[in-house]
């Protein structure tokens, strides 16, 4: 069977989840490999969330906020954009193809932009191959 | 070295008289003399108790957040105990008028275990404290050692999956005893998040998986606090080369945020701080 | 009977030793020596002073799983798994770690409940004892009245001479299995006399040692001692000296669950963590270091010899080399006997 990536997103509420929906209702279409989780700020991401997400078995995770300066919060994304970009150290430190984690900052009127970025990332983890190192239980379809 | 004890033990005796402090943070006698211990001297006659030698490796500083807030404690420490001070007062766990600081100006401390001693690539071996209020001696001459990071040259060249190789087996070790969580006097949480229950982050029973869940998520609540004392490596009693992972998020850090931690009361944590001018780049 | 083999065989001898069981041996890793179990003869080594980790996780492993299961909507497929009966060999274990799996037989099988994954592993297990050829400063086997070339409780008892390994059968099972491998050869009158010789010196061998007389009464008395804080105050509460310690037997049982599918397993816990006693209502008895560290050294020294009429520790030394901040048990009883 051929690979199918299996993709964590987690969007912020205000942005990039807003951005998915207008890309869900202006008809763009986008693979159905990203399942899209909804969190009210990109800062409230905790990078333990990206470990499990890798854990639990999934290929890639993206995440997405709002572009620096537009926050809902003023300033989440600030604080987020320095974390992630710690954990993504972290991981390829430990190992896993950083390109497996990927930060994206798409705005509510960019569905265009959302439905680019995964198509573009699922391309990339398609490639990539299956994750198999962070995963728990390595011999069931998860 | 035997000065340095005196001028502790003078000290000590002075502030617990005074009553300046309630409490002295220094080293004991242990069960032998390559075995000293952490030490609390409490009262003028425990005094004589407290020694000072090159086995002398505990950061003191672990102790401080069992005291309740306000104590008058006198601590000494050696350069990268000084930092983690400093990083405890950042983060208000000590006030810095409750703290006198002993500082003591020496390097190249022997790990007991290992018998080798202690330089830049398992800890920051910084040759003098940073903050202090008293220097019980001459401060240490520099001397060029190389960057604390230089040791992380083999790692950061392997292969991505040599990497993975190594990092697995080394976790794969792990007994999951926290003797390296509860070393560290940055993890005071009260629960950490491995021993919640809701959510049930990683599995109790060692694996490869969840000591990885474990490492790898200490490793980040660690970003831009650890100061490189090395007491998680030390403390492991299978010899899990930890302060390498440290030294890595550290090194990481720094570049890309150009800040150092525990070097200044006035710096705010990288990890709790931005700048608007970050750049995106730090995500690639 | 008295066999021998020389170490440069060792190898073969092992690999026979794989044949008749699954066996355990101590192996060479990056901290130290450990027991694991054997699937290549080459890497069980004799050198080594004691091991890191102790032998009880021949018999009681840090996880053992139990049930198997699959969470379905109405119903739940449970699957036992079965107790192991298959007959093990334990390979060079030292006289105090020999002593710990009489001391734990009390707890597992003569406390009224039996344990079967202790009971089953135990009946069907050789022991191999090894005599040590020296005295590390934190051993004190001693106070026990263990010495160092004790073959009580060993099955087979094994001394290392300079070219060659005397393995003398003290049992019947010993002895079952030593006439079974071929690649032994008989001892000589001149190996009889190093192997007695030894035994004698091991007797002679010095460690430090500790008077247990009323300790576990004195200890009782004092629970309420300002001793215990004083004492404690170095302790890190991590959970070392608990893993590393033979006797040490305090285990959780969790159920570890993904996906619906699951298992339930005995993991090792420890009286150190503040999660031990933590109760359902989040009330914790044992909120201090200083009543968790009593708590350890009270099992050992009083509360098992009230129950069980021997003291739950060997002397391994195992908790005093192993400890982050030095604390030595050894010196805690001491001190707190003296500050009665």
């Amino acid at each position: 069977m051929e690979f199918e990536p299996k993709i964590l997103g987690i969007a912020c509420n205000w942005c990039t989840y807003t951005g998915a929906d207008l890309a869900g209702t202006t008809r763009v279409q986008y693979p159905h490999n990203v399942r899209v989780a909804r969190v009210m700020c990109s800062s409230r991401v905790n990078p333990a969330f990206i470990f499990r997400a890798f854990q639990l078995g999934s290929d890639g995770v993206l995440i997405g906020g709002c572009e620096p300066g537009d926050c809902h919060y003023s300033t989440g994304n600030y604080y987020a954009r320095r974390r992630l970009a710690i954990t993504k150290k972290i991981l390829e430190f430990a190992g896993l193809e950083p390109e497996r984690f990927r930060v994206e900052w798409i705005s509510a009127s960019d569905g265009i932009k959302f439905a680019e970025v995964v198509k573009e990332f699922t391309e990339e983890i398609r490639a990539l191959g299956p994750q198999t190192k962070f995963k728990v239980k390595k011999d069931i379809e998860t | 070295m035997k000065d340095i004890e005196n001028r502790l033990k003078q000290e000590a005796k002075r502030l617990l008289e005074s009553g300046e402090a309630e409490v002295v943070l220094a080293y004991g006698r242990g069960y032998d003399e390559k075995h000293p211990m952490p030490y609390a001297a409490k009262a003028v006659s425990d005094v004589d108790n407290i020694v000072f030698d090159e086995y002398c490796t505990f950061n003191m500083t672990r102790y401080l957040t069992e005291y309740p807030l306000g104590t008058k404690i006198a601590i000494a420490v050696k350069s990268c105990d000084s930092r983690t001070l400093i990083v405890l007062m950042q983060e208000e766990k000590v006030k810095r008028e409750d703290i006198v600081i002993l500082g003591i100006p020496y390097r190249d401390m022997i790990d007991s275990k290992t018998g080798k001693a202690i330089d830049n690539s398992t800890a920051c071996n910084l040759p003098n404290p940073v903050l202090y209020d008293i220097l019980l001696g001459d401060e240490v001459t520099e001397r060029d050692d190389g960057s604390p990071y230089d040791v992380l040259k083999e790692l950061e060249e392997m292969e991505l999956d040599v990497r993975w190789e190594f990092w697995s087996k080394e976790f794969s070790k792990c007994i999951r005893c926290y003797a390296c969580r509860k070393a560290c006097p940055m993890c005071y949480c009260d629960p950490c998040f491995i021993d919640q229950s809701q959510p049930r982050w990683a599995d109790k029973s060692p694996s490869l998986e969840s000591n990885l869940m474990f490492h790898l998520t200490r490793f980040y609540h660690l970003a831009g606090r650890c100061i490189d004392c090395g007491e998680c490596s030390r403390a492991c009693p299978v010899d899990i080369p930890l302060h390498l992972f440290h030294k890595k998020v550290s090194k990481e850090c720094e570049e890309m945020f150009d800040q150092v931690s525990g070097m200044s009361l006035d710096d705010k944590q990288v990890m709790v701080d931005f700048k608007m001018e970050d750049s995106d780049e730090i995500l690639l | 009977m008295l066999k021998k083999i020389g170490l440069e065989k060792l190898n073969e001898f092992v690999s026979a030793l794989i044949e008749k069981g699954t066996l355990f041996a101590p192996v060479k890793g990056d901290a130290g020596v450990d027991f694991q179990e054997i699937k290549n003869a080459g890497d069980v080594t004799l050198d080594f002073y004691n091991t890191l980790q102790s032998p009880k996780c021949v018999f009681f492993p840090q996880t053992d799983d139990m049930v198997r299961y699959r969470l379905k909507k109405e119903t739940t497929d449970i699957e036992e798994i079965s107790l192991d009966f298959e007959p093990r060999i334990a390979f060079g274990i030292r006289p105090c770690d020999v002593k710990s799996f009489e001391i734990m037989d009390k707890l597992f099988t003569r406390g009224g409940i039996v344990d079967p994954y202790w009971e089953s592993r135990r009946k069907n297990t050789t022991i191999m004892g090894y005599a040590f050829d020296a005295v590390d400063p934190a051993d004190f086997y001693g106070a026990f009245g263990i010495h160092a070339a004790d073959t009580t409780g060993s099955d087979v008892f094994m001394v290392k001479g300079e070219k060659n390994l005397l393995l003398k059968a003290i049992t019947e099972k010993g002895e079952k299995l030593l006439s079974s491998v071929d690649t032994l050869e008989d001892a000589l009158e001149e190996d009889r006399k190093y192997f007695e010789e030894r035994l004698k010196k091991g007797a002679e061998l010095e460690t430090r040692t500790l008077s247990l007389e009323g300790v576990a009464g004195k200890l009782r008395d004092m629970f309420g001692s300002p001793y215990w804080e004083k004492v404690a105050a170095p302790c890190l509460n991590c959970g070392v000296c608990t893993f590393v310690c033979p006797t040490c037997h305090c285990f959780d049982i969790q159920d570890e669950t993904l996906f619906g599918e699951g298992t339930r397993r005995k993991i090792w816990d420890s009286c150190m963590f503040t999660d031990f006693t933590l109760e359902a209502s989040g009330h914790n008895p044992r909120t201090q270091k200083s009543q968790r560290l009593r708590q350890r050294v009270n099992h050992k020294f009083s509360y098992y010899v009230t129950n069980f009429e021997v003291t739950s520790c060997v002397g391994c030394g195992r908790c005093t080399r192993s400890c982050p901040v030095n604390i030595d048990i050894l010196t805690v009883v001491e001190e707190a006997v003296e500050s009665v």
